[in-house]
């Protein structure tokens, strides 16, 4: 019974509303006096008429939408009853004793049950959207944990490299200072020819590279490791006379010409970090650009932020690094080539770095065909919270 | 005079190694501590010149040393701390604690030596008559600071600067060579009382820089210590 009430609920659920209901009204209508009629002609009990109709009215309400057309029906039936199935057959009266009670407690039953149905219909559909709210509720709550969980991973993961990276580096540091030193120390020994000095440069300048590089994961690590940098204000200025100085000293080959912004920038950041972007674009320039000449350190203001700008004079950048750097991600080993050995390595610790600070990285040809490497910096922080830093 | 006595402090035995070599090399006389301890049983038997402190020791905490050492009544004894260069805090506090001077790890011969000797000579120059008075004026390079009559001139051009701007300048001529960090002039120049950032140190200090046409890269005066605070260049 239930299978087929909701088979026939799926196929007129295909009318549209009012047209549907109107037409489930009159068929069932039509139904129970045909009915009727049979039962009539063939019982002779002329009572069984109105449960009949009683039956079609409660399937209407269960079939419609609404009371509207179950209360219409109840009527209609209380009329027909009344008309074509008591007696005096096919004449409205309500003269016999009884037959006003007979039909007003039928149209009363018709309505309560009416009533009673549809409110369970209601209920039943109440239900319906509560279980899919529910189950809804539930599949998201279980896929966010799941997600949750795997961040959670990603994160473990993330600390247990960035760890494990920060302890290696800090190893490296010791014996590549003693490599370098000892060789340094030789060096100044005297009392050795050409190609042992020459091997012994190897040595030194091999070791202080490696140092460079092992300074530039332990930034990265410094960048991974808390959540924030800590920022305090700082003169942009020092900190690049700082970087060209460091520069300078493992380069002195290198000829790079500071110009000073008019006004004095005071930059919040890590001070270490950004001496490290500018060391790492200086030496970019001293090493990549083949000519460790002419190198312009440029800062200053634009709106509301600190720009540095590191020029050459050298033979430019190729298509793939301005496009890696225009796209924010490492140069490829391919593309970096033995020729810029830790150029890769130095641009995304500078990218990683500046991108930490609120600030972006762009690399360009200049007018005259050399490399310009820029980066601004905000002037002010989000929160005005540098006021703190001891 | 004979040969400085230096003590190397470092638990590193390759580094302290390559260290001691290069002293030796240069002329100075070296002995090696491993660790704390050693340390301090060297330093008030051997009483040595100068001390290279390594803060991260396996047996004690390098500050402990420092202030130790720090606290000997015969003399003082200078004290270069050698550090990590991302470990700011800890170099501002062994400043604060009385090391003269910091070198920063990995760090190269020339620099340690060169290090070494500006320390020999400020504690020289402490040591003789002139300790802790204030002098009429200093001289370096061509750079005047006439504390009498607040004068200073580059060269025969004098400079106008604004009285903290000349306070900064006179406190660092007074402690030429060694670091100034930003707490420690902050309290002198604006008073033990201050709070909040040094910006207005680091504003005046780049003031004072363009005033006397200095730039941070070619230092003539004035050397930046990142995060730190500020040291006079001396001679030489």
């Amino acid at each position: 019974m239930g299978s087929l009430l909701g088979r026939s609920r799926t196929v007129l659920r295909a009318f549209p509303g009012v047209f549907r209901d109107l037409a489930v009204t009159v068929m069932l209508m039509a139904a129970a006096s045909f009915g009727s009629a049979f039962l009539l002609r063939h019982t002779g009990v002329e009572n069984n008429s109105a449960l009949v109709y009683v039956l079609a009215v409660v399937l209407i309400s269960r079939l419609t939408s609404g009371y509207f057309y179950a209360v219409c029906a109840s009527l209609v039936a209380g009329f027909c009853t009344n008309y074509y199935f008591m007696y005096p057959y096919a004449s409205f009266s309500l003269e016999f004793a009884g037959y006003p009670v007979a039909m007003l407690s039928m149209v009363a039953i018709s309505l309560v049950v009416c009533t009673l149905t549809t409110q369970l219909k209601n209920q039943a559909e109440e239900a319906v959207q509560r279980e899919r709210n529910t189950r809804a509720l539930y599949e998201l709550n279980d896929r966010l944990g799941r997600e949750k969980a795997d961040i959670q991973r990603e994160k473990d993961r993330e600390t247990i490299r960035g760890n494990i990276l920060r302890a290696v580096s800090h190893d490296l540091r010791t014996p590549l200072t003693s490599i370098s030193g000892a060789a340094a120390v030789l060096m100044e020994s005297g009392g050795r020819d050409q190609r042992d000095r020459m091997l012994l440069e190897d040595i030194k300048s091999d070791a202080d590279s490696l140092i460079t590089m092992v300074e530039n994961l332990l930034s990265v690590t410094r960048i991974q490791g808390e959540t924030q940098i800590k920022k305090q204000s700082e003169v942009l200025e020092e900190v690049a006379g700082d970087a060209v100085l460091k520069v300078r000293r493992r380069f002195p080959e290198a000829e790079v010409e500071l110009q000073l912004s008019e006004d004095i920038l005071l930059v919040p950041m890590d001070p270490m970090l950004i001496q490290q972007v500018i060391c790492n674009l200086l030496e970019n320039a001293v090493r990549h650009s083949g000519d460790p000449t002419g190198i312009v350190l440029r800062l200053y203001r634009r709106g509301e932020t600190a720009v540095t700008e590191v020029a050459d004079r050298g033979r430019g950048l190729t298509p793939e690094v301005l496009e890696a750097v225009r796209a924010g991600r490492p140069l490829s080993t391919s593309t970096s080539g033995d020729a810029s050995r830790g150029m890769g390595i130095g641009l995304s610790v500078c990218q990683s770095i500046v991108t930490a600070h609120g600030g972006v990285l762009e690399a360009e040809n200049g007018p005259s065909g050399g490399a310009v490497f820029r980066f601004d910096l905000p002037l002010k922080e989000e929160e005005e919270r540098e006021w703190t830093q001891p | 005079m004979d040969a400085a006595l230096i003590l190397v402090v470092e638990d590193e035995r390759t580094i302290s190694n390559f260290i001691c070599r290069a002293l030796v090399s240069a002329g100075y006389k070296a002995l090696p501590a491993a660790t704390g301890g050693e340390a301090i049983t060297l330093f008030f038997s051997h009483r040595p010149d100068l001390v290279l402190l390594d803060l991260g020791l396996p047996d004690m905490d390098g500050l402990e040393v420092l202030q130790q050492v720090a606290s000997d009544p015969q003399r003082e004894t200078p004290v270069i701390i050698l550090s990590a260069r991302d470990r700011e805090s800890e170099k501002v506090k062994a400043l604060d604690l009385g090391a003269d001077d910091y070198i920063v790890k990995p760090f190269g011969v020339p620099e340690v030596l060169a290090r070494i000797r500006t320390t020999l000579r400020h504690a020289e120059r402490v040591r003789s008559a002139t300790h802790g008075e204030k002098k009429l004026s200093y001289r370096v390079k061509d750079l005047t600071v006439d504390t009498a009559r607040h004068q200073v001139f580059v060269g025969e051009k004098e400079i106008h600067l604004t009285q903290n701007e000349f306070k900064i300048l006179e406190l660092l001529c007074l402690h030429a060579g060694k670091v100034l960090t930003y707490d420690f002039i902050m309290k002198e120049v604006w008073g033990p009382y201050t709070t909040g950032g040094n910006q207005i140190l680091r504003v005046n200090m780049a003031n004072i820089r363009r005033k006397l046409g200095e730039n941070p890269s070619e230092p003539k005066y004035v050397l930046t210590e990142l995060g730190i605070g500020y040291r006079l260049l001396e001679e030489g």
